[in-house]
């Protein structure tokens, strides 16, 4: 075997026993997200397919705009990889008002309901409340009815 | 609860297990993750996000289920009625071709909602001849298939999951081909046909809930801003210029938080949004 081969067969070796910080943390985040949803979807919640992650350092917030339709009821699923870490999101309406009604936290996962009152654009506020790293993974999901 | 109860008669020897009890209840909760949770505030200040927050551009576009699900809540107005006779050809130009996908998709749902499963199947169709236009095919195939498979079953509930499904596999193919730009035409498209059904049925059946629909702020200037950052290749295609120059003139019409849309609103809307689908896909001569 020439060296280049072995150095390739090594670095393929390394590269699949090494955990790998990028997407697959992600990805682990939002299967936490999905696990999260679950329950629900047995409530006859519908899981969008898409879903939106990255990473960010302890207590910076992270706001999406989402636009919500009244007659919908919608269920958000966070999630993250770090086991020791804090998640949290919560929902505000168009004049920055809470607008969710309900919400918890677990490890590794949060969540929060919203039924909306008006069609219109909400503010979905992420954020890493405690972590030991530096930046922490994170996935969002959601489901509506 | 009883498992606990004798825990702790067996170890805490000499105390009263009332008190005991409401030791392991505080412990419990001490060291529950819910009883740390932080409570959320109960306002933010929206205007001052984009210090707080390190992004604000990142809008969530629903998907047209989030949509037809509300409308089939307020009622079932005569789908048929809304529902397109034909199905144009794919054209040549490919910011025409990414349109028309996301408008062919949406016109799926229009399908479902009419529970045709002839039309719904045409359009499954079409959906391959588009996605391989665009060199999207093998990404589309299975969803394709599986629109075609529960239309036959008369399964709309998946049919409507598997065309939401469609379009974010579209969508993810353009991305990794770095069509990122036609990627969002595709949505563009989609979200123009979905507006142009909502006023059809709307207009029928006027009221304000239904009306409220038609309220998507964030969408609007979410559209306006992507076509706004386009590259001047796709700005310079016809269909393209035109969308972008008519989007803003729904803005004032689509109301603010509080106030209601009228149903003269709705209308003009319906006009705008009609002359946008009819330069993505022209009626058969």
């Amino acid at each position: 075997m020439k060296a280049f081969p072995k150095f390739a067969l090594a670095f393929v070796c390394l590269s699949l026993l090494l955990p790998s910080h990028g997407r697959a943390t992600i990805d682990d985040a939002l299967s936490f997200a999905l696990e999260a949803a679950d329950p629900y979807v047995k409530q006859g919640f519908t899981v969008r397919e898409d879903y939106w992650g990255g990473d960010l350092p302890v207590k910076q917030q992270k706001a999406i705009v989402h636009q919500l339709f009244k007659g919908n009821e919608y269920w958000f699923w966070m999630g993250t990889d770090v086991e020791t870490a804090r998640v949290s999101v919560h929902i505000y309406d168009s004049d920055g008002n809470l607008a969710e009604v309900e919400h918890w936290q677990k490890p590794h996962m949060a969540a929060a309901r919203v039924v909306p009152k008006t069609t219109g654009s909400y503010y979905l506020i992420v954020e890493i409340e405690k972590s030991d790293r530096e930046r922490t993974h994170w996935s969002l999901a959601y489901g509506f009815r | 609860m009883k498992y606990r109860d004798s825990m702790l008669s067996a170890t805490m020897d000499g105390r009263s297990k009332q008190g005991m009890q409401a030791l392991w209840v505080l412990l419990v909760l001490a060291l529950s993750p819910l009883a740390r949770a932080e409570e959320p505030r109960q306002h933010i200040d929206v205007g001052k996000l984009p210090q707080q927050a390190t992004l604000v551009e990142d809008v969530i576009v629903p998907v047209p289920s989030e949509v037809f699900g509300v409308l089939d809540k307020l009622g079932s107005p005569n789908w048929h009625d809304v529902l397109r006779a034909d199905l144009p050809p794919v054209p040549g130009a490919r910011p025409e071709t990414a349109l028309l996908l996301g408008d062919v998709i949406a016109e799926g749902f229009v399908a479902v909602e009419a529970q045709d499963p002839e039309q719904v199947k045409k359009i499954g169709r079409s959906v391959l001849d588009l996605s391989a236009a665009m060199g999207v095919r093998k990404a589309v195939i299975a969803r394709s298939n599986a629109i075609i498979e529960f239309a036959d079953k008369k399964d709309w509930p998946r049919t409507r999951r598997e065309l939401d499904g469609a379009l974010a596999d579209v969508k993810q193919a353009m991305d990794e081909l770095h069509d990122e730009e036609l990627a969002q035409l595709v949505s563009l498209g989609g979200w123009l046909r979905g507006t142009e059904a909502l006023t059809q049925v709307v207009n029928r059946t006027y009221t304000k809930d239904s009306a409220g629909l038609l309220h998507q702020p964030a969408l609007l200037d979410y559209f306006d801003r992507r076509l706004a950052h386009m590259s001047p290749r796709l700005k310079s295609n016809e269909v393209v210029a035109k969308i972008q120059k008519r989007l803003p003139e729904i803005r004032p019409l689509i109301g603010e938080a509080d106030s209601d849309i009228s149903q003269q609103s709705v209308d003009q809307i319906r006009e705008i949004v009609h002359d946008l689908v009819i330069a993505i896909a022209p009626p058969s001569p």
